[in-house]
């Protein structure tokens, strides 16, 4: 509930239509796609243009409320969620593409565009958008710049980061900021790069400009089938240090397999693997049969007892399926799916696979990989059933362990989908008192009073004076909570 | 604080055979006015040295190996250089991660070096990082033409460890390739110029080297060569870069030549530089392969030494000929060179104007600035001198933000102690 002189001032900037204060239509906003953080907002409100987002954020903090920014809430942290009665500022209706710049590769567009659309428009022009998160058909741009969003295809092209060359921000004070633009070669610190990956907490995109890239003429996709993890992992691991760079590689393991192969999305991987390499080529066509074959010797080298490759693009579309379908086969064999994100350096890949399947096995659970591999960046999934509580305490156990190794071998706690409200307590995992304190000094830069998207990233147990006092803001559940499939 | 107290200040932080004043400190930055020049040799060294700096109020710039110092005016007023040049090890390097740690200090050529019989690179070739640093490079920030195909300096920076102005040590990002653990300090410092902190440890991503290296050089009018470049920006091939230098008598001639170059593997890269030459219609005066390649870009990395004007014209590609005749007026008054990335739409002008010029190159400058703005672009000088910068200033509005900037500064080096102001 908010008051109603906001409600009718939101009403006023924004119009009727674009307020949301009805309890049961605020229910679809309680979480983002981590269904186990549920918390309502006190209002939704959906602007269309940067001046009504500047209006809608002065009025909210003027009436001292926190105020969250929402794309298409497929986040995986938790991120978009709502604490402490927030008004959620959507970005749903600010999704047209403003311009398409086909001489300068660049297009310039609303946050609320979907990846996948941004794409579709650029393709005539014989453009695209590199960043392909498996959620592109859904998420927005604007979530993928607040995210610094990852996908199969960044292995050869980089993450969301590397594409956004400009920013028009909405600052917590209302002002606006623009950072980069024209290309980002502006003289100055790199704030378009500071604001990437900021998680909603530095202010409110509301008009962004992206690279695109020139369509590949030519794709190879191969599907190498392992009856041991590691050795795809081994495959991974001696395919990038030959000096192949190919666009996507891509794991999905035995449980992965075994859960895609009993539903609906069945792609014809046998079920007896306990894991599939999906490996990409693009270029032009010289050379990329070359590249293939050479792919597929490492990965018969390293163990493959098969290696498929599509000769169309119908073929090639079977053998991604596996991958693309992976989260919505697993959602449905377990009522609970613990999402894991982390990133390792590739070469200790085998030996992380294999530590993660002990520690599996050790708490008696069903851990399920499917992950960008050719980046080291891992998703081992936990399935559980949240109502078994003895179940929820290892699956708690289990993840923090999984973590540490993580961790313990030079790498991070996520390589994509954020800290968020899920993994703030993990930061400590990688970072110290310093760094923490340098974060949040980063922070109050952009955000002086506190206003946008509190309660996320930092622990505030390491900020002293933070959140402002007699603020007794809930701080998040314990992460074996973390519910349903997305 | 006085020349002669700068030193005493910092005494006892690090012994004196690590410590060059006088005439050995102007000999090491080439002239420039530097009370000292000290080498720390670990981390810890660099932080006791900025705390003795906050204390004494002595001012610092964190430098490299000197190859830019300088540059944007900001050592104006001399203080006491930090060289990072004894922290130079290499502390983690895994070939088949395709990751390495080094200290800032780590000379070009000796990373080169190292990478090379790995068949790896750090494929970064912004003007003069040959010679400088990993952690100058990083520092600067400043990207080259192979940008259209690895992306910038900031794109392949992992995790840096500074010792910020105001004396705290951080450890940011990592050295996994995907990272968005926490907010994106990596960013921010990449680039700082030794405005916010001394970058002492440096993490960054590696690539293979690709099987081929072509080099096709264009000849021509300028007119002629600028419609080469079109056509090569234009096409859908992988092109690794392309620049286009107008050199010497050609400012005025109009004489200028485009090195586009074709990287990966030999099937490939044969097949997109004939069909490059096909959609152009008309061959290159010259093409290298190999190490010839390699040398040509190398040297071109190498450079210019220190030219007393360098000045930086950004616009978008696109407005390539129109940069580039804004270039030409400008290298007119300079008897001086203008390089432009294709793809990136940066123009460099580099050049020695005379000292009678003076007044009739600042005005000219003026003029390019304000039309380049008034275009979307931005105008930098990168060196110039005193009496030019003076009259132009150094950057123009652009930049943006809204005061972030300085915010920014004051959080990480509050006092202030480094010399640098935001770039
Ligand atoms: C099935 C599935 C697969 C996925 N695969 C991938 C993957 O391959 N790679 C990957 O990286 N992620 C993946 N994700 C995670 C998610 O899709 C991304 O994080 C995505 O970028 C979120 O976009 P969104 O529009 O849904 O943002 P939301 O979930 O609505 O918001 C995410 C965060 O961004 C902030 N935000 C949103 N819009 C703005 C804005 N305009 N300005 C400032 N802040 C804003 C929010 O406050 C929040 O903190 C996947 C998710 C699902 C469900
Ligand atoms: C011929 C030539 C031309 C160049 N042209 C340009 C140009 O046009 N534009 C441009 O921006 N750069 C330019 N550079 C700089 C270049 O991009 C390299 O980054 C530079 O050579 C780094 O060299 P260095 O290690 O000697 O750094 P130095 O010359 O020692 O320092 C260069 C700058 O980086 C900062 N710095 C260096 N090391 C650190 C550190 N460890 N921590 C914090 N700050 C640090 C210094 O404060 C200074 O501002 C040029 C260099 C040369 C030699």
């Amino acid at each position: 509930m908010i008051p109603d002189t906001l409600a009718k001032s939101l009403v006023k900037i924004c119009g009727q239509s674009a307020v949301i204060v009805d309890e049961d239509r605020l229910l679809v906003y309680e979480s983002d796609a981590l269904t186990a953080y549920r918390h309502r907002p006190g209002a939704v409100v959906l602007p269309r243009t940067t001046a009504q987002v500047q209006g809608a954020v002065t009025a909210i903090a003027r009436h001292g409320l926190p105020i969250v920014p929402r794309g298409a809430g497929t986040g995986l942290s938790g991120g978009a969620v709502a604490l402490d009665g927030a008004v959620v500022v959507g970005t749903a209706r600010m999704n047209r593409i403003l311009a398409i710049d086909v001489a300068n590769r660049r297009a310039v567009l609303q946050p609320g565009v979907i990846n996948a659309e941004l794409s579709a428009a650029a393709r005539p022009h014989g453009l695209y958008y590199a960043p392909d998160p498996s959620s592109q058909t859904a998420c927005t741009i604007g979530g993928n710049v607040a995210e610094n969003s990852g996908g199969p295809h960044c292995l050869k092209y980089g993450v969301t980061s590397r594409y956004v060359t400009g920013l028009t921000v909405v600052l917590p004070d209302g002002s606006v900021a623009k950072l980069g633009g024209q290309g980002r070669d502006a003289p100055g610190y790199d704030l378009v790069g500071l604001f990437v990956g900021s998680e909603g907490c530095f202010g409110i995109a509301t008009e962004i400009e992206v690279g695109l890239l020139p369509l590949p003429e030519g794709v190879r996709t191969l599907l190498g089938i392992f009856d041991r993890i590691e050795d795809a992992g081994r495959a991974v691991s001696d395919i990038v240090s030959a000096g192949l760079l190919p666009a996507a590689m891509e794991i999905i393991d035995g449980p992965t397999i075994r859960a895609v192969e009993d539903s609906v999305f069945a792609a014809g991987y046998p079920t007896d693997a306990e894991a599939a390499l999906v490996i990409e080529f693009d270029g032009v066509e010289a050379g990329l049969d070359a590249e293939a074959e050479r792919a597929a010797e490492f990965c018969k080298r390293a163990g493959a007892r098969e290696v498929r490759s599509a000769r169309d693009e119908h073929e090639r579309m079977a053998l991604w399926k596996g991958r693309k379908k992976a989260f919505g086969a697993m959602g449905r064999i377990a009522p609970d799916l613990l999402v894991q994100d982390a990133t390792v350096p590739r070469t200790t890949l085998p030996s992380i696979l294999k530590g993660i399947s002990e520690i599996g096995k050790r708490y008696d659970l069903v851990v399920a990989n499917v992950f960008h591999a050719g980046d080291g960046n891992l998703h081992p999934n936990i399935l559980f059933d949240r109502r078994d509580e003895d179940e929820l305490e290892r699956v708690e156990r289990a993840s923090k362990e999984i973590m540490q190794l993580c961790v313990d071998s030079g790498g991070t706690i996520t390589g994509e989908h954020g800290v968020g409200l899920d993994k703030k307590h993990h930061m400590p995992l990688i970072y110290g008192p310093a760094e923490l304190d340098a974060m949040w000094g980063v922070r109050r830069v952009f955000d002086p009073a506190a206003t946008m998207n509190p309660g996320k990233v930092l622990p505030e147990e390491t900020a002293p004076g933070w959140p402002v006092e007699g603020d007794a803001r809930e701080t998040g559940e314990p992460m074996a909570t973390v519910g349903a499939a997305p | 604080m006085s020349i002669a107290t700068a030193p005493t200040a910092l005494s006892g932080v690090l012994p004196e055979s690590r410590v060059l004043t006088g005439s050995a400190a102007s000999g090491w930055t080439g002239g420039m006015p530097a009370e000292a020049v000290v080498f720390p040799a670990d981390t810890d060294e660099v932080q006791a040295l900025v705390r003795a700096a906050n204390e004494t109020g002595t001012r610092l710039l964190p430098a490299g190996a000197g190859s830019w110092l300088g540059a944007g005016g900001w050592t104006r007023v001399g203080g006491v250089i930090v060289s990072t040049a004894r922290l130079d090890s290499v502390l983690h390097y895994e070939p088949a991660d395709l990751t390495l740690t080094a200290g800032a200090g780590l000379g070009w050529r000796k990373l080169a070096a190292l990478l090379e019989p790995n068949g790896q690179w750090l494929p970064v070739d912004g003007p003069g990082v040959g010679v400088g640093t990993l952690g100058g490079a990083a520092a600067c920030g400043v990207p080259g033409p192979l940008r259209a195909r690895y992306g910038a300096v900031r794109d392949n920076v992992l995790g840096l460890e500074v010792v910020t102005g105001d004396g705290r040590l951080l450890r940011i990002g990592g050295r996994v390739v995907k990272n968005v653990a926490g907010y994106d300090l990596v960013r921010l410092f990449t680039g700082s110029r030794g405005s916010l902190g001394v970058i002492t440890r440096v993490s960054v991503r590696l690539f293979p080297r690709p099987e081929a290296d072509v080099t096709m050089v264009f000849e021509g009018g300028v007119e002629e060569v600028l419609e080469v470049a079109r056509v090569v920006r234009a096409s859908p091939l992988p092109v690794a870069a392309a620049e286009l230098v107008v050199r010497g008598a050609g400012v005025a001639d109009g004489e200028a030549e485009l090195a586009v170059r074709v990287l990966g593997g030999r099937e490939e890269a044969e097949d997109v530089c004939s069909r490059l030459v096909a959609g152009i219609g008309a061959a290159p005066g010259g093409t290298m392969r190999g190490g010839e390649s390699e040398v040509f870009h190398r040297r071109r990395i190498e450079w210019e030494g220190r030219l007393p004007l360098v000045v930086r014209l950004a616009a978008l590609p696109g407005q390539l000929a129109a940069t580039m005749e804004w270039a030409r007026g400008v290298a007119g008054w300079t008897g001086g060179e203008v390089a432009g990335d294709v793809f990136g739409g940066v123009v460099r002008v580099k050049g020695s104007p005379g000292d009678d010029g003076a007044a009739e190159l600042a005005e000219t400058l003026t003029r390019v600035r304000r039309e380049m703005e008034a275009a979307g672009g931005t105008m930098t000088l990168s060196q110039a001198p005193r009496e030019v910068a003076a009259r132009v200033g150094w950057t123009g509005a652009g930049g943006g933000g809204g005061g972030l900037a300085e915010k920014l500064k004051s959080l990480f080096d509050p006092r202030p102690v480094l010399q640098s102001r935001c770039p």
